[in-house]
């Protein structure tokens, strides 16, 4: 990270998300084109053949309001759509129905873990283009393009912040909080590789004291000559927004500090060289003609539809994050992790309701969320798993933690049996019910197993006759191993020393 | 009304010879100001006359069957694995 203190960083993120409709955003052609054969989902709707008319997705606006009320934003009364020109082989209408001095959803925010607010401008719905490569002719070697519509139509929304983020950390927690609310709402999997979500990062700085926010736009203070922003393309994954955003910033400071000229650019990531690279340079303002859609009319919004979709609406991660540590006293950093994807968030509160049966739900959200972070997440970690595709299900998982819990056997024994039944699948409850008799048996027999490990074992014993004591601790792993973890150490312990004496 | 004709046309990928900038700008000057006796009217706080419609009578999110691709492709003049084919940067523009 750049330290030179006489700018600031000033970033705006616009990031794009498709909606998980059935169909698409005008016509009732079928959204889920991932690995489809090419050009197969598409009508004369999305194919924008002349006469083929939008008709609007009721269940694609209800989601991006749903975005919107998630992310705090005043809902307008009704949806205008607009036309925005350009013509690449990927639009084939010559236009994308867009929206442009109304979004639907406006002025909202966010919160960071780190408690810092990243405003939201808009979001507005829209719709996708078509997916297009680029090739050269082995035989000409001429350049073409291949197009496939598949996507063409797909419901698209676009959520903009005010350029409010000062940081690149903070643009990939939003991302992340963005993603995170999409998946938790089942607004969309937002899936950066598959492209379901794309995160496009304005970056500029600007001297400390020579500029200003207002009405949401960053204006010069005096004589102060704003330095132009670059826009950050083709960023496939979170940790690219960061690390696209620091490798900017470097550069525009290195560009100062080398006396040359920032010019106003459109570049694109590189992912495998860590670097941008230039792509085109914007030296006139991008020109749309945007115009109102005349194919669709206005469409009324009455408050309680609104007030319906906000039905839809559930426990987000700041909030689960709140009641984590509020109610149920866990580390702010533990109710992150867990609360970082709805379903760790669904399985933590499960466990956690089958503990309360046998201790008080502070205790069982502590113990349910000792074993997930200290247990299960770790044994996921180390086979480079993640913890979901693991296969234990809550039911055992309970079952060991109430079992432990009842004294049948040590923590120990018991994560070995976790990783037993994820490496082996076995069988958990007859493994429960086999230690359980077993540590009958035992109970009844500890007196006889402890001579046994006594007289097997002289040499320890002597040891600890002559002011050895350490040497205890070796005979009472020995009880153990032979009652298979099941007796309890502190008894076994308190017996050698009373047979030793 | 001036008239930027040529990045109107470049803005629509239209190629104009100098010849024809110098014949089209006056033909498109004349049809702006034909239409510019609209300014005179005062719009201020005129809503856009345009229908409206409720919003639960918006389209249902149930799929119907699209076209084949046989039929999506039948128009394009090149194709290549299922895709439409198109030479150069834009719309056949190198075909050659």
């Amino acid at each position: 990270m750049n330290t030179d203190e006489h700018y600031d960083v000033i970033i705006g993120l616009e990031i794009h998300i498709q909606t998980k409709t059935k169909t698409k955003m005008f016509c009732s052609c079928p959204t889920g084109y991932f690995q489809e054969e090419p050009n197969t989902h598409v009508c004369p709707v999305c194919l924008g053949l002349p006469g083929a008319l939008p008709v609007v997705n009721k269940h694609a606006l209800e989601l991006c309001i749903l975005m919107g009320l998630a992310l705090n934003c005043e809902i307008d009364s009704q949806v205008h759509f607009d036309r925005k020109h350009y013509f690449y082989p990927d639009l084939p209408k010559g236009y994308q129905i867009s929206q442009y001095k109304r979004p639907i959803c406006h002025n909202g925010w966010v919160k960071l873990p780190s408690g810092t607010i990243v405003e939201i401008e808009r979001i507005h719905q829209e719709e996708d283009v078509a997916k297009s490569t680029h090739h050269i002719e082995s035989i000409s070697g001429k350049p073409y393009t291949l197009i496939d519509y598949n996507k063409s139509g797909v419901p698209l929304i676009e959520i903009v912040t005010k350029p409010c983020i000062t940081n690149a950390k903070d643009a990939k927690d939003y991302a992340t909080r963005i993603r995170q609310i999409a998946r938790y709402l089942d607004i969309s999997d937002a899936d950066m590789e598959k492209g379901q979500m794309r995160c496009e990062p304005n970056i500029s700085i600007q001297e400390k004291g020579k500029w200003q926010l207002k009405d949401g736009k960053i204006v010069p203070i005096g004589q102060y000559k704003l330095n132009p922003k670059t826009e950050v393309k083709n960023i496939g994954s979170i940790t690219a927004v960061e690390k696209a955003i620091e490798y900017e910033i470097q550069r525009m400071h290195d560009q100062i500090k080398n006396g040359e000229k920032i010019t106003q650019q459109t570049r694109g990531w590189n992912a495998d060289k860590n670097i941008t690279e230039f792509q085109r340079s914007k030296e006139s303002a991008d020109d749309y003609r945007y115009m109102p859609e005349p194919d669709i009319p206005i469409i009324d919004i009455p408050k309680d539809e609104v007030n319906k979709i906000k039905t839809m609406l559930v426990e987000l991660p700041d909030e689960k994050v709140q009641r984590y540590t509020n109610d149920w006293g866990l580390s702010k950093y533990s109710a992150e992790v867990i609360s970082s994807s709805k379903e760790s968030a669904y399985y933590f509160e499960n466990l956690q309701k089958r503990l309360s049966q046998i201790m008080t739900e502070k205790e069982a959200a502590k113990e349910a969320s000792n074993w997930l972070m200290g247990t299960i997440y770790a044994i996921a970690n180390k086979s480079g798993k993640d913890w979901s595709q693991l296969n234990i299900s809550l039911e055992e998982l309970s079952s060991i933690i109430l079992a432990f819990k009842d004294g049948i056997f040590t923590k120990s024994r018991a994560e070995e049996i976790i990783q037993q039944k994820i490496d082996t699948g076995c069988n958990i409850e007859e493994e429960i019910e086999r230690m359980r008799k077993q540590k009958g048996e035992n109970t009844t027999n500890i007196d006889a197993i402890i001579d046994t490990v006594i007289s097997q074992n002289q040499k320890a014993v002597e040891d600890f006759k002559n002011g050895k004591t350490a040497s205890i601790g070796f005979l009472v792993g020995q009880v153990m191993k032979a009652t298979n973890g099941t007796a309890d150490p502190n008894i076994v312990k308190n017996t050698l020393e009373k047979k030793l004496k | 009304m001036k008239m930027d004709i040529k990045h109107t046309a470049e803005l629509s990928r239209i190629r104009l010879t100098d010849d024809e900038l110098k014949e089209f700008t006056p033909q498109m000057e004349s049809i702006l100001k034909s239409v510019e006796v609209l300014k005179e009217k005062d719009t201020t706080d005129i809503l856009p006359m345009k229908e409206h419609i409720p919003f639960d009578s918006l389209r249902n999110d149930i799929p119907k069957s699209s076209l084949t691709q046989e039929e999506v492709l039948k128009n394009c003049k090149h194709t290549e694995n299922g895709c439409a084919k198109i030479y150069g940067d834009i719309f056949g523009s190198d075909e050659g």
